[in-house]
């Protein structure tokens, strides 16, 4: 008999962060994985439309978009779910549409995957109750997030699982790792420059990135590296914007950051060849993609240590992680990285390693696993 | 033309072809240049404005043959650029901007392209490094098309050159989808399948060795902080503004302005007065019809002009004399750029090769409806998208767009402030299916940025997508068919960084449009002229149009439905946009 799967997500294609790109990547392994075994794989996803599908992911067919209807997400899972063997809920805020389903159809498997911020803190009562009675696995995407399910919402060990991110199936990975010619233009850098980068949502409301703390590095650092540039990437809001103009004059940085703005994907992996070092001491990562899309493209990355971001940099096999409100350690450790050049075979050999860890081959040679464990279960 | 397929007689061939389609834009000279062993043919027409001799001669290269340009367009600071250039010991051969470009490039390599002002368009071609350059300026004035296919790319200023050249001869089965919820056709699409506009403020590197190309933005960041209040904001408007008319006066052969009686287009009269050494020509149109007729507003500022003012009555039967050629001079499908032909003829015929116009100012200061419309679309997306489909039951047709609210997509609020048809209509009118019709408007349609539904989301509106796909294409191409350039001193490159500096309170303050902007010039702006209600370069295209028996012609109407909409048009319940866009998909 065939496998019905069914993932359900709150958005996928129509914006681009971390949760949308790991379901992106989760849906193209489950839709693979389906197709080499014969069985059935849906995505629904709710505050998407039709048109947002990037088709290179997913085949129209197996993709059904409802436009922030919400009614008819909940008549159209009841209807579907009847039959679905495994149910995955990419996010806590379905938990009423899990219990329900579970409701309707006891036999099917309830999975959720849990990320980050959202499930590191007090839920409601609904998804008190989904996770205790409703739910049969947890899918966490790094440790942290599982010791957090387990000792937060006091989860049972044997329910939590980790299954890390995986580099974008379509990021574009470099062979020759050249500093690109019109990035270098674009921000008036030479090839001498030492480039920091971080690359990150920049929200009033989330002040928790660390970028802040980057900046107050770099004026600690221009004077011995006279080279020093920090090119601070993602969107930001005008709040965010005026506040972190103000910080670079106050720290008398104007002309070593770099504030960009939005990103465009297809200049993604450029930017990450243009530095050489990224640097992102965060203190909420669920896991980070980020750090591993920078390490495929041979850049050495900072992160935190007290959030997933430690799985994404394998212990510090990949990467380091320091305490994000040492600013010592951070300046230390940015200085320990820029006195040793970045070389083409560190880059080549970083790129392979992460690839071995993250790529979307060993992703869903794992997600596989899962899903077979949960049918000789 | 770039390919390593075809002979060099059949490239010139194809070359010289398209040269001809594009005569009317360059009737003072025409080039060919041939590299034979990078496969490639570069064409080019002139309109001589800088530098009129014939070392201006095109496609140019510098005196070691390093590099090969074609250019269409200007180089506003090519004086400034040569200076420098001089210092790093360049030379030069004439005095056109042409060479300096080359001469810029080869110094800077692509970090030339920021370094330039103006409005252009070019191919540059270096042959030590086997690579061409298309480049097209940031403001996106100065169109380029390419197509770029089974490893050749071939490019030109107007659709019709590569159709002429039998480049790209398939048609784009969904241009009229396109064509009736937009009333253009948006870039980066055109009539042809496959061929593209080059966005604004890129450039497309070919890759000769290996017939492969990527596009890349080519602007530089500069590390400004916002302007937060309003005196700091009025003094860096007037100053940019100032510096942005001094730069694009600046002409070796006649040049004008475009005065229509509004805000934007007397303010440039004004300061180009002030700045222009010889007496300024000014070109004006005016109608019988009293309604739509500003010359009142135009006389108060023609009082203050020296030089010589031409001014011309457009009438009813101009209309139909102009109509045919208006529209095979469009290039692409369009529903505006009827005023901006007409204008460009007369300028013309007096005698002017380059013009100023106003354009630019509404999109960077809030003169357009949509500004406060835009409140319209956050308060309706509190509401669930479904309910919105009852407008396509509307018996009022202005109220049948507000069905774009179904859908949840930046491009559906766009075309709910600025679209034609919707798409129940256009499914109706071209009998397709509805899904076909929502597929071709929104799919694999990014916006690259998250909305707020706030002015600068509006602005961001108008300046991307109705002012670069309508206003800007409509008055280059209509523009070009008579020989003459249009320059916009609103889009300066620095006079609109300058503007998006300043605090989106300040620069679109509420309680007037276009405030900031008045509020600036105050000393030279009558008040007669900013104290007004606001009427666009308009033409009486409605009564004008009911009147043509070739659009009110309900037999040449292939569908029902458009029959019905030209009999509701007749009965004025139907705006003459609308009319025009089917009269031109028959």
């Amino acid at each position: 008999m065939p496998k019905n799967i069914l993932l359900f997500s709150l958005q996928t294609f129509s914006t681009t962060g971390g949760i949308q790109k790991m379901t992106r990547t989760m849906a193209h392994a489950l839709f693979h994985i389906s197709k080499d075994e014969n069985w059935n794989f849906r995505l629904f996803s709710l505050y998407d439309t039709r048109y947002d599908l990037m088709s290179e992911y997913l085949p129209s067919e197996n993709y059904t978009a409802f436009n922030n209807n919400r009614i008819k997400l909940g008549l159209t899972s009841m209807t579907k779910s009847s039959n679905s063997d495994i149910v995955i809920l990419n996010h806590i805020n379905f938990s009423l549409i899990g219990i329900v389903i579970k409701f309707l159809n006891p036999r099917c498997q309830m999975w959720l995957i849990t990320h980050g911020i959202e499930v590191w803190r007090p839920l409601s009562f609904i998804k008190r109750i989904f996770l205790r009675d409703y739910c049969d696995k947890i899918i966490c995407v790094s440790n942290f997030t599982r010791e957090q399910m387990m000792a937060r919402h006091q989860c049972h060990p044997d329910k939590c699982k980790v299954l890390n991110n995986a580099i974008d199936p379509f990021i574009k990975l470099p062979e020759t790792f050249d500093k690109p010619e019109y990035l270098l233009n674009r921000y008036g850098l030479r090839h001498s420059s030492q480039v920091i980068f971080t690359l990150t949502r920049l929200a009033s409301s989330e002040q928790y990135k660390g970028h802040e703390q980057v900046i107050k590095a770099v004026s600690g650092l221009k004077q011995a590296f006279p080279n020093i540039k920090y090119i601070l990437s993602g969107q930001y809001d005008s709040i965010e914007e005026i506040r972190i103009r103000k910080l670079i004059e106050k720290y008398d940085v104007n002309n070593e950051v770099i504030l960009t703005g939005f990103l465009d994907d297809n200049e993604l992996s450029d930017h990450f060849l243009l530095a050489d070092l990224f640097v992102l001491p965060s203190k909420k990562e669920g896991f980070g993609i980020v750090f591993v899309e920078a390490l495929a493209c041979g850049l050495p990355v900072i992160c935190g240590n007290a959030d997933g971001s430690t799985d994404a940099i394998k212990d510090g096999k990949l990467g380091t992680a320091i305490d994000v409100d040492d600013l010592n350690e951070l300046q230390n450790t940015i200085v320990e990285y820029l006195n040793k050049p970045l070389t083409f075979e560190k880059r080549k050999h970083l790129q392979t390693e992460c690839l071995l860890y993250f790529d979307e081959n060993h992703y869903r040679e794992k997600l596989h696993k899962l899903l077979i464990d949960e049918q000789t279960a | 033309m770039i390919s390593n397929f075809q002979d060099l007689s059949y490239r010139n061939t194809v070359v010289k072809c398209m040269c001809g389609a594009l005569q009317h834009g360059g009737p003072d000279d025409e080039g060919i240049f041939s590299d034979a062993e990078a496969g490639l043919t570069f064409g080019h027409r002139r309109l001589a404005i800088i530098d009129l001799s014939s070392s201006g001669h095109q496609p140019m290269s510098d005196s070691d043959q390093k590099a090969w340009i074609t250019f269409n367009g200007e180089i506003y600071n090519y004086l400034e650029l040569k200076e420098e250039l001089l210092k790093f010991g360049a030379r030069f051969n004439s005095s056109s901007d042409t060479e300096v470009i080359i001469a810029a490039y080869l110094q800077w390599g692509i970090a030339a392209f920021a370094k330039l002002r103006g409005i252009f368009a070019f191919a540059l071609y270096d042959k030590e490094k086997a690579l061409t350059y298309l480049v097209r300026d940031s403001s996106g004035i100065k169109p380029i098309y390419y197509y770029a296919e089974d490893g050749q790319l071939s490019f030109a200023s107007e659709v019709k050159a590569l159709k002429a050249g039998g480049v790209a001869a398939e048609t784009d089965p969904a241009w009229q989808i396109r064509f009736l919820a937009y009333g253009h056709i948006p870039e980066p699409y055109t009539t042809l399948k496959n061929v593209y506009s080059l966005p604004k403020g890129k450039f497309l590197c070919w890759n000769h060795r290996k017939a492969s190309y990527d596009i890349h933005s080519y602007h530089v960041i500069f590390n400004e902080s916002t302007i937060e209040d309003s005196i700091t904001a009025k003094e860096s408007i007037k100053k940019a503004l100032g510096l942005a008319v001094h730069r694009q006066l600046i002409a070796d052969a006649p040049i004008g302005v475009f005065l229509s009686g509004g805000i934007d287009s007397s303010l440039l009269t004004l300061l180009a007065e002030k700045e222009r050494k010889t007496k300024l020509k000014t070109i004006s149109i005016y109608f019988n019809e009293k309604t739509y007729d500003e010359s009142r507003y135009q006389n108060l500022v023609l009082k203050q002009i020296r030089g010589e003012k031409f001014s011309h009555l457009v009438k009813q039967n101009d209309f139909e004399d102009f109509l045919p050629r208006i529209i095979s001079d469009m290039d692409l499908p369009t529903t505006d750029g009827i005023n901006t032909w007409c204008i460009s003829k007369f300028a013309h015929d007096d005698g002017l090769k380059a013009v100023l116009s106003g354009l630019g100012a509404d999109e960077l200061f809030g003169g357009y409806p949509s500004f406060t419309r835009i409140n319209y679309i956050k308060t309706a997306r509190k509401y669930p998208s479904s309910l919105f489909k009852i407008a396509n039951y509307s018996a009022f047709d202005a109220y049948r767009k507000i069905a774009f609210l179904t859908y949840n997509h930046p491009i559906a609020d766009y075309l709910f402030l600025r679209g034609l048809y919707s798409p129940a209509d256009i499914s109706a009118i071209l009998d397709v299916d509805i899904t076909e019709v929502e597929d071709v408007l929104f799919a694999n349609r990014k916006l690259p940025y998250v909305l707020n539904y706030d002015t600068q989301d509006a602005a961001w509106f108008e300046i991307n997508l109705y002012m670069q796909n309508q206003l800007l294409r409509d008055t280059d191409v209509m523009g070009m068919s008579h020989g003459l350039e249009v320059r916009v001193p609103f889009l300066d490159e620095d006079f609109v960084r300058t503007a998006q500096r300043i605090k989106a309170a300040i620069r679109f303050d509420k309680s007037r449009p276009k405030k900031l902007l008045i509020d600036s010039f105050g000393d030279i702006l009558p008040e007669a002229i900013w104290n007004r209600t606001k009427m666009g370069f308009t033409f009486p295209l409605q009564d004008w149009m009911k009147e043509n028996k070739e659009i009110t012609n309900e037999s040449l109407y292939k569908r029902k439905r458009s029959r019905n909409i030209i009999k509701a048009f007749k009965n004025n319940s139907v705006h003459w946009s609308k009319a025009f866009a089917l009269f031109q998909i028959q």
